[in-house]
């Protein structure tokens, strides 16, 4: 398995588009620095004096609880009070535009961009042996064919996790010579009371869960490229959806319940963080057993098939 | 001394309800080289992709050194190497790289031997460069060199001569033949070509329409088995049905004012006192080379004596 997967990451590595997605990493790293350094310049004059403008907000809080009004996307205004209190009694300043925090937690979207070169990969891994006429020059060797398609899915995973690692490393280190260390403290209100919780772990799981549609997007997109042999029809299919079809399930939960079977109804697991499922009665289990379902059909339309069919053309 | 290696007992195969390959059994014997032969279309490639496992058969079994591609994938197939159609290889890694990926697919082959198989089809010269940049004949050496790295029992290449110049046909045949016979390597050749195959196979089996037609040793294939002879007399055309008539054990055929008679060589006196008795003059009679492409269009076309349609 492990010449198998050293021979897939051969390929891959054989190509200059494989280069070019890597570097088009590297600067999406580079572009998110530079507007996160553009956007916190704007609104400098503000932040000298964090004290004074926690203080200034909470009197909109108690305003607003006063009022009985509602405040930002669901949050308790009373929670963001206690909150607020206990950083000005801590001496806690909140992560501003300035911090790596709010920094990194701004460059999610370049998981979408390894998404969407992962995508890529996976849709081109099987259906690029079929269109180069080489899959019978690799099938016909005393290996399984489900081992060929495994090794070929854990590659892409590789890849990703390889696009990952150089974000990652490349994001972290102009993060701290680009903004303030910030607080390594997150400040939540759990069971009635303050808890101090960790920054980075928070940043990871904001990371993680935005991982999720990608994944299945690329899991699926693998599945297209096995099945129907073609990789226009994996990268057309994934990536219409990719961008679409989160919008879409939101539109459609609106109207109807059954939308909640749906992909990507279940994918965005933040949204249980929020207090906010998208469909009434959702919850976070159910959800994670919609994306192992998918997940399992997906794998196991693309090994049943990829085994079984003949290899002609 | 030889031992049967290959063996295809009543291989079917069935594309939606249509039957391309029909009712297929042949063996093939360690050392010996076993041309397929047949028109485009007959099914020779389907066969080949069936033996190597790449297609399922819809009914029958094939058997490699004693274990089923059907039951025994991973053991059967160890010991054939292959070319299937063109050798497509990957044209962005060079011709090296690619010898190393197919490598790594068997268990303990050295660099020495990917050097080896190098040099034996001659390609040290360009084996780092990018495979896009070989010329066909360069890609069908690289093919071959594939085939060998694992010394398989087995060597199977579908139309390897395709694409080669006369020069490199030559080497190609040399070294199938010398692979047989010295390493005692079955191999299975495809080929339409059937001048090329009676230089290189001991046997030939001829496929039609997904039927297998025959199996010969080549000799008897070429031999004498149905020879014709030549005669060449005046009025050839006139005296033909009277001809016939006496003689209507053979086939008499007019060919250019000449007769073709295919019959044993002890008739040939008799049909000379019969000319003569007639009054037809015989300027002469010989043998008539029968070629292989003679006989393989026998073979393959219809009772009709139509030719095989493609
Ligand atoms: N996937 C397929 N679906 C339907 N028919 C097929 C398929 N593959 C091959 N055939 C048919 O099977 C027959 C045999 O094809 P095959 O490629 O085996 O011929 P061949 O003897 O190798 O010919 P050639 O000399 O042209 O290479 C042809 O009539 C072809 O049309
Ligand atoms: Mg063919």
């Amino acid at each position: 398995m492990f010449n198998l997967i050293r021979n897939e990451w051969m390929k891959l590595f054989s190509r200059p588009a494989t280069y070019v997605m890597t570097g088009l990493i590297v600067l999406a790293v580079i572009a998110a620095t530079v507007i996160t350094l553009f956007i916190s310049s704007l609104g400098e004059e503000q932040s000298d004096n964090w004290q004074s403008q926690l203080q200034a907000e909470n009197a909109q809080l108690e305003q607003t609880i006063e009022n009985g009004e509602e405040w930002f996307a669901g949050q308790d205004p009373e929670e963001q009070l206690a909150i607020n209190q206990y950083a000005l009694d801590n001496n806690i300043p909140p992560n501003d535009m300035n911090t790596v925090w709010t920094y990194l937690e701004n460059s999610t979207f370049l998981i979408s961009i390894i998404g969407l070169f992962a995508i890529i990969v996976a849709s081109g891994i099987v259906a690029g042996e079929f269109s180069w006429g080489t899959i019978k020059l690799l099938m016909i060797r005393p290996i399984a064919r489900w081992k060929i398609l495994l090794s070929k899915f854990i590659t892409v995973g590789a890849f990703g996790l390889f696009l990952v690692a150089i974000t990652a490393v490349l994001s972290v280190i102009l993060g701290f010579i680009f903004f303030d260390p910030g607080s390594s403290v997150r400040l939540v209100f759990e069971d009635g009371q303050i808890v101090e919780k960790s920054m980075a772990a928070y940043i990871v799981r904001v990371y993680l869960f935005n991982s999720i549609d990608v994944i299945m997007l690329t899991t699926m997109a693998f599945m297209i490229s096995a099945v129907f042999r073609s990789s226009s029809l994996a990268i057309g299919i994934s990536l219409f959806l990719l961008f679409v079809g989160g919008t879409a399930t939101g539109f459609i939960a609106v109207y109807y319940d059954w939308a909640k079977y749906s992909l990507f109804a279940n994918t965005n697991l933040s949204l249980y963080e929020m207090n906010m499922p998208l469909v009434e009665g959702m919850t976070m289990q159910f959800s994670i057993i919609m994306i192992l379902i998918y997940f399992s059909v997906f794998m196991t339309l693309a090994f049943t098939i990829f085994t079984k069919r003949d290899i002609a053309s | 001394m030889s031992t049967q290696v290959v063996e295809l007992r009543k291989v079917t195969k069935k594309i939606r309800s249509k039957t391309i390959i029909d009712d297929i059994s042949f063996n093939v014997y360690t050392g010996e080289v076993f041309g397929f032969l047949g028109p485009n279309g007959a099914g020779k490639t389907t066969t080949i992709r069936m033996i190597v496992g790449l297609m399922e058969m819809s009914s029958g079994d094939i058997v490699i050194n004693g274990k089923s591609i059907k039951t025994d994938f991973e053991d059967a197939v160890r010991h054939v190497g292959a070319i299937v159609e063109n050798p497509e290889m990957y044209k962005f890694m060079s011709g090296y790289k690619n010898l190393v990926h197919y490598s790594r697919m068997y268990k303990g082959i050295s660099k020495e031997k990917i050097d080896e198989v190098v040099k034996l089809v001659g390609l040290e010269g360009r084996i780092n460069e990018k495979v896009k940049t070989y010329s066909l004949g360069m890609r069908q050496r690289l093919g071959i060199a594939q085939s060998l790295l694992h010394d398989p029992k087995v060597l199977i290449l579908d139309e390897p001569t395709n694409g080669l110049d006369p020069a490199g046909i030559r080497e190609i045949r040399d070294y199938i033949r010398k692979l047989a016979k010295e390493r005692d390597m079955a191999v299975i050749v495809s080929s339409h070509l059937l001048s090329e195959m009676e230089m290189m196979c001991d046997r030939i089996g001829i496929i039609q329409h997904g039927k297998l037609k025959d199996v010969q040793l080549i000799e008897d294939f070429v031999g004498t088995q149905s020879q014709v002879y030549k005669i060449e007399i005046s009025n050839a055309d006139q005296i033909v049905a009277k001809m016939r008539a006496s003689f209507s054990a053979w086939e008499i055929e007019l060919v250019n004012q000449d007769l073709l008679i295919n019959c044993k060589k002890e008739d040939i006196p008799e049909i000379i006192k019969w000319c003569v008795e007639e009054g037809v003059a015989v300027y002469g009679a010989a043998k008539a080379a029968r070629t292989l492409e003679d006989r393989f269009l026998e073979v393959t076309s219809d009772k009709k004596g139509e030719p095989a349609n493609v």
